[in-house]
């Protein structure tokens, strides 16, 4: 690992000047992609900026009919939440099912959304509930948020400081783990709101994708039922040795019943 | 805390004290004063012409001590890697193809993470950036990985002195009987099947410390090595030095499954460093060059043909397979596809008429080794496969045609027509009582509520046998010590099993002697004269063996010193329970009396002195042993998905007299979750075009985890003991991956056999199921 300038910031300005002046700065949320990264020497940044002890970016509060939850919570903290457990089910399984319990311990979401991943969970609880991320400079629905492989909206140094999910009348995630990594190989985001139905999916495509197919079927009918027959497309889907496209377009059907099967009975499995 | 620990019961392990509380001490805890630290450069290419090595840039860098090329190593005319396979010679009886492979490459690159360079520098760090400037101009050759097309006319070839890549032709068993056989048989099954290619990932990678003393010219290499009286003897030759001037030492050592147990190039080239620098040099792995440069596994591919009469009697068995051993020979070479698997061939079957043939081939990867079962595992799979292919095509249940077919109890002993003697064994009790276990009458109602949750739910019983190996001579040593502690030194090697609670069990047994004042030395060519180290599932029935006799030695010498103490004959001495007693006087003496006196030289016989008990035991078996058993496992298998859960494992294994139960259990319980992996998870992937490694972490390679591991039951069957060695046990180490692999595969297919699904290759990964019953066309019911 190359050195670097280490900064602990603890506020939103302090981070946000830090950046500014290196010149290869990076924000540290819980590090567990950034660390490894820097450890095979494919990222060296000049400054690395610990966003660990900014107040501004921790905390989970309830609004009516929505959770906000500070872009430094760790995922451990959300899926043990009691609230968003009652609340929002599926957002509590999903969190809790992200890799293993080191990396549940430091992780945070605002690091994996900044991060996008194209086989991380968070993405499609984002898409798949309609989240909102709000950053220091403006907020960004989830539709423009995610723009393609490991690429945001966010402008270089642009940082989340929460995302906002409205509460769903319904939702349910169910997830395809890869063998080796327990990355999502498919993972398949669905929710009932008031006026909309959402299907994401992750792990199968570039980036995190809704399926609108799915979503008008499911809008008639909120049932497994519904989707028999509705197909899914192979092309642009991801293929590699774990999961072919046509493998992942046919667990994108199977997991989106699943799912819906699970937001009807509260994510009892 | 502990009594005396009594031969046959289960034993907390002792050496958990220190492995739990993080006190075990492997390489990377090794430190020496003034140690600088190695990086090798390594082959980006699976094939390469090294043109030139241009080490100006490394060599300016900070705290960079030594830069040795593959130039420098060919300068010094080092000897090549040694290979020691027991088969060598093709069938036409020319001698196999054994290439000079160096430690340094220095013309050509053959795999990819072959080692090209050494650099030292005053930290690892250092040393792994200065390995990135060293400058190496590579001509790109062709490559090729897959074991089958190496041997195509047009493939790329590797050495010039092997045509076609083929490195040994061989052939065992009877050829004209197995052919006759065929020719007449009422039925013939053929059916290929895929012993994957995998990799042990031990939670400790390779690491090395090498030092040299300029003053003696003495050598000490700490290895994270599972041989370490042998390779010490290979090391040293390759180096030109006298064994005795090279001292071996493995601390503990966590986990080597065969992959620690081949000459690898790094501690070699460590040696030379350390003796030109005159300081020690250390290198660990880390994960990457673990999966790069830890020798493979398997990795063959074999054509099974089963001839069986009208009545469902095997007839004849031919295996051909074709093993891929790598870029050249490792240090048992072609041995594991060709000899290793020939051993067991035909299972526990009465089949009067095997023949194994094989090809190992080299191809552009790093050379596979043994790897737990070398061959034994890959023969189960193959008889239990096309026996389980031949019961559905006959329409016979698969457990009843295998009734049919196993040597009976009253067969006994019972040489295979492959060779192998069997001395003893029980093999319908054993599957008869795994049945029983797994309440194999209860499987219908479990599959009807599997059914309920839209799962297939598959049984099957896989007898298996197998045969211990490795060196046939241990060594043994007991001392005793002023301060009451009795060192027990033992050439044999734990890397993980529990040698030090089982060994020292066989002697606190032996001699009434608390547990607790045994320690226990392994692993170091200054311990003991003779090592044979670890494989072959050797630990117990040589190790134990050894500790056994050493410990009958002392007590044939107490009986001596008795007889002085009490002014008797040791004629007439006895010892029982710690006890020395003269049967006519009815005088008694405890061991720890005579264990004092031996401490005493005014207390002692003339002719004997301090130390009159310590004794050095060479125990050398009479033959291999044959353990044997029968495994069990129901699967569900989720259609939509391909998904595979096995849900119940029961396991009744024959390794005669078990002297630690616990242990004999976690071994049986590691060898069924390795052997799940290769069912179910584990690949080694090579690029088959460029030749590039894909599977070279744990994101790309998948182990089993704790939520694979099904529920198990485990019995010992201990009505057979071998009478091949005194404590009458067989090898432990080895039988869960023998019979795991194989069982879990005929589970699923039996899950699946209304899709008609009849074989899938390992790993049976949930699209490969997936796709399998997608081409079987669908539930026919």
């Amino acid at each position: 690992m190359d050195t670097f300038k280490f900064v602990r910031a603890t506020s939103l300005v302090q981070a946000a000047e830090t950046f500014s002046k290196g010149s290869d700065a990076r924000y540290l949320a819980g590090g567990q992609t950034l660390l490894p990264v820097m450890k095979q020497g494919l990222a060296a940044p000049s400054d690395l900026i610990s966003l660990a002890r900014v107040a501004e970016l921790s905390g989970i509060t309830f609004d009516t009919d929505r959770i906000n939850i500070g872009a430094m919570t760790r995922h451990a903290d959300v899926a043990a939440h009691p609230q968003i457990r009652t609340l929002l089910p599926a957002l509590s399984v999903l969190a809790g099912g992200i890799a293993d319990p080191h990396v549940r311990n430091r992780g945070t979401i605002g690091g994996s959304l900044a991060n996008n991943d194209p086989a991380a969970d968070y993405p499609a609880a984002v898409l798949g509930l309609g989240a909102t991320v709000v950053t220091d400079e403006r907020t960004i629905t989830g539709d423009d948020f995610f723009q393609g492989l490991f690429t945001t909206a966010l402008e270089p140094g642009e940082l989340i400081t929460r995302v906002e999910f409205p509460v769903p009348l319904r939702a349910g995630y169910v997830k395809f783990p890869h063998p080796a990594s327990r990355y999502a190989l498919v993972g398949v985001m669905v929710s009932q709101g008031a006026n909309t139905v959402r299907v994401a999916v992750t792990g199968a495509g570039a980036c995190v994708f809704r399926v609108p197919q799915m979503e008008s079927a499911l809008a008639k009918s909120f049932t497994p039922a519904a989707l028999d027959g509705v197909a899914i497309s192979a092309s642009d889907l991801n293929s590699d040795r774990h999961g072919s496209a046509e493998y992942r377009a046919h667990l994108i059907g199977v997991l989106a019943k699943r799912a819906v099967a699970l937001a009807s009975n509260g994510h009892r499995s | 805390m502990n009594a005396l620990a009594k031969f046959g019961k289960s034993q907390v392990r002792v050496e958990d004290q220190r492995f739990l509380k993080g006190q075990g001490r492997y390489i990377d805890d090794v430190n020496l004063p003034n140690q600088a630290f190695g990086a090798f450069v390594r082959s980006p290419h699976a094939h390469a012409r090294i043109i030139a090595i241009d080490t100006r840039a490394a060599q300016a860098m900070p705290d960079v001590q030594l830069i040795v090329t593959g130039a420098e190593w060919a300068a010094q005319k080092f000897g090549p890697l040694p290979c020691r396979s027991p088969s060598k010679v093709n069938r036409d009886g020319t001698p196999y193809k054994d290439p000079a492979r160096h430690c340094l490459a220095h013309d050509v690159a053959r795999y990819v993470g072959e080692p090209v360079a050494l650099v030292v520098a005053e930290t690892a760090d250092a040393a792994k950036r200065a390995a990135e400037a060293v400058m190496v101009d590579y001509e790109p050759l062709a490559s090729v990985t897959d074991r089958a097309r190496a041997m195509d006319a047009g493939s790329v070839q590797l050495w010039a002195e092997a045509p076609q890549n083929l490195c040994l032709d061989f052939e065992q068993g009877k050829r004209g009987d197995v052919e006759a056989a065929f020719a007449t048989a009422a039925h013939v099954f053929r059916l290929d099947v895929e012993n994957n290619r995998l990799t042990a990932v031990p939670m400790e990678p390779r690491g090395a410390i090498a030092d040299f003393d300029p003053a003696t010219g003495a050598y000490t290499l700490w290895n994270s090595s599972q041989n370490i009286h042998a390779n010490r003897d290979l090391m040293a030759t390759m180096l030109r030095i006298a064994k005795d001037k090279l001292h071996h030492v493995a601390p503990d050592i966590g986990g080597g499954f065969g992959g620690k147990n081949s000459v690898y190039s790094e501690p070699v080239v460590l040696l030379y460093a350390a003796q030109k620098l005159a300081r020690p040099v250390k290198w660990v792995a880390d994960r990457t060059e673990a999966f790069l440069t830890d020798t493979h596994g398997r990795d063959q591919n074999s054509h099974v043909a089963l001839a069986v009469d009208a009545a469902g009697k095997f007839l004849a068995l031919h295996v051909h397979s074709i093993g891929n051993v790598g870029a050249a020979c490792g240090t048992m070479g072609p041995f594991t596809p060709t000899g290793g698997t020939a051993r067991t061939q035909g299972g526990p079957y009465a089949i009067p008429a095997l023949l194994y043939t094989a090809q190992a081939v080299f191809t552009n990867t790093v050379q596979t080794d043994p790897y737990r079962g070398a061959g034994r595992p890959e023969a189960v799979f193959h008889i239990e496969r096309i026996v389980e292919f031949a019961a559905r095509k006959l329409g016979i249940d698969p457990v009843e045609l295998r009734r049919r077919n196993l040597i009976q109890p009253d067969q006994m002993p019972y040489t295979s027509a492959i060779g192998l003697p069997i001395d003893c064994g029980n093999f319908p009790a054993v599957m008869e009582r795994v049945l029983a276990m797994a309440d194999r009458q209860g499987f219908a109602a479990r599959a009807t509520a599997s059914a309920a949750k839209g799962l297939k739910r598959g049984f099957a019983v896989t007898p298996y046998l197998e045969c211990s190996g490795g060196a046939p001579t241990e060594e043994a040593q007991l001392s005793f010590k002023a301060d009451g502690i009795v060192l027990l030194a033992v050439g044999t090697h734990s890397t993980g099993m529990g040698h030090e609670t089982a060994l020292a069990q066989v002697v606190s047994d032996r001699l009434g002697i608390d547990l607790n004042r045994i320690r226990f030395r392994q692993g170091d060519t200054a311990a003991t004269k003779i090592g044979g180290g670890h494989g072959g599932s050797r630990g117990i029935e040589l190790g134990a063996c050894a500790a056994l006799k050493a410990a009958d030695m002392v007590i044939d010498k107490a009986r001596g010193i008795a007889a002085h103490l009490l002014n008797s004959r040791a004629d007439d001495i006895t010892f029982e329970a710690g006890v020395l007693k003269d049967t006519k006087t009815g005088q008694t003496v405890t061991l720890d009396a005579v264990i004092q006196a031996a401490g005493d030289q005014s207390r002692l016989p003339s002719g004997t002195g301090v130390g009159a008990l310590d004794s050095t035991a060479v125990f050398e078996r009479e033959m291999f042993t044959v353990p044997n058993g029968a495994h069990a496992c129901e699967v569900e298998v989720d259609p939509d998905t391909g998904v595979v859960k096995v849900d119940g494992f029961w396991a009744v294994d024959d390794f005669g007299s078990v002297i630690n139960p616990m242990l004999a259990d976690g071994q049986v319980m590691g060898g069924i979750v390795q052997g799940l992996g290769q069912a179910l998870l584990e690949e080694v992937v090579y690029d088959s075009e460029s030749g590039q490694a894909l599977s070279t972490s744990l994101l790309d390679y998948a182990l089993p985890r704790a939520d694979h591991v099904p529920r198990m039951q485990i019995e010992f069957y201990e009505g057979a003991p071998t009478k091949r060695n005194p404590l009458g046990a067989k090898g432990a180490g080895e039988a869960g991956c023998c019979g795991a692999s194989p069982v879990i595969v005929n589970a699923v297919l039996d899950a699946l056999k209304d899709y008609g699904v009849l074989h899938i290759d390992m790993p049976l990964t949930p699209e490969k199921v997936w796709r399998a019953i997608g081409v079987g066309g669908g539930p026919k019911s």
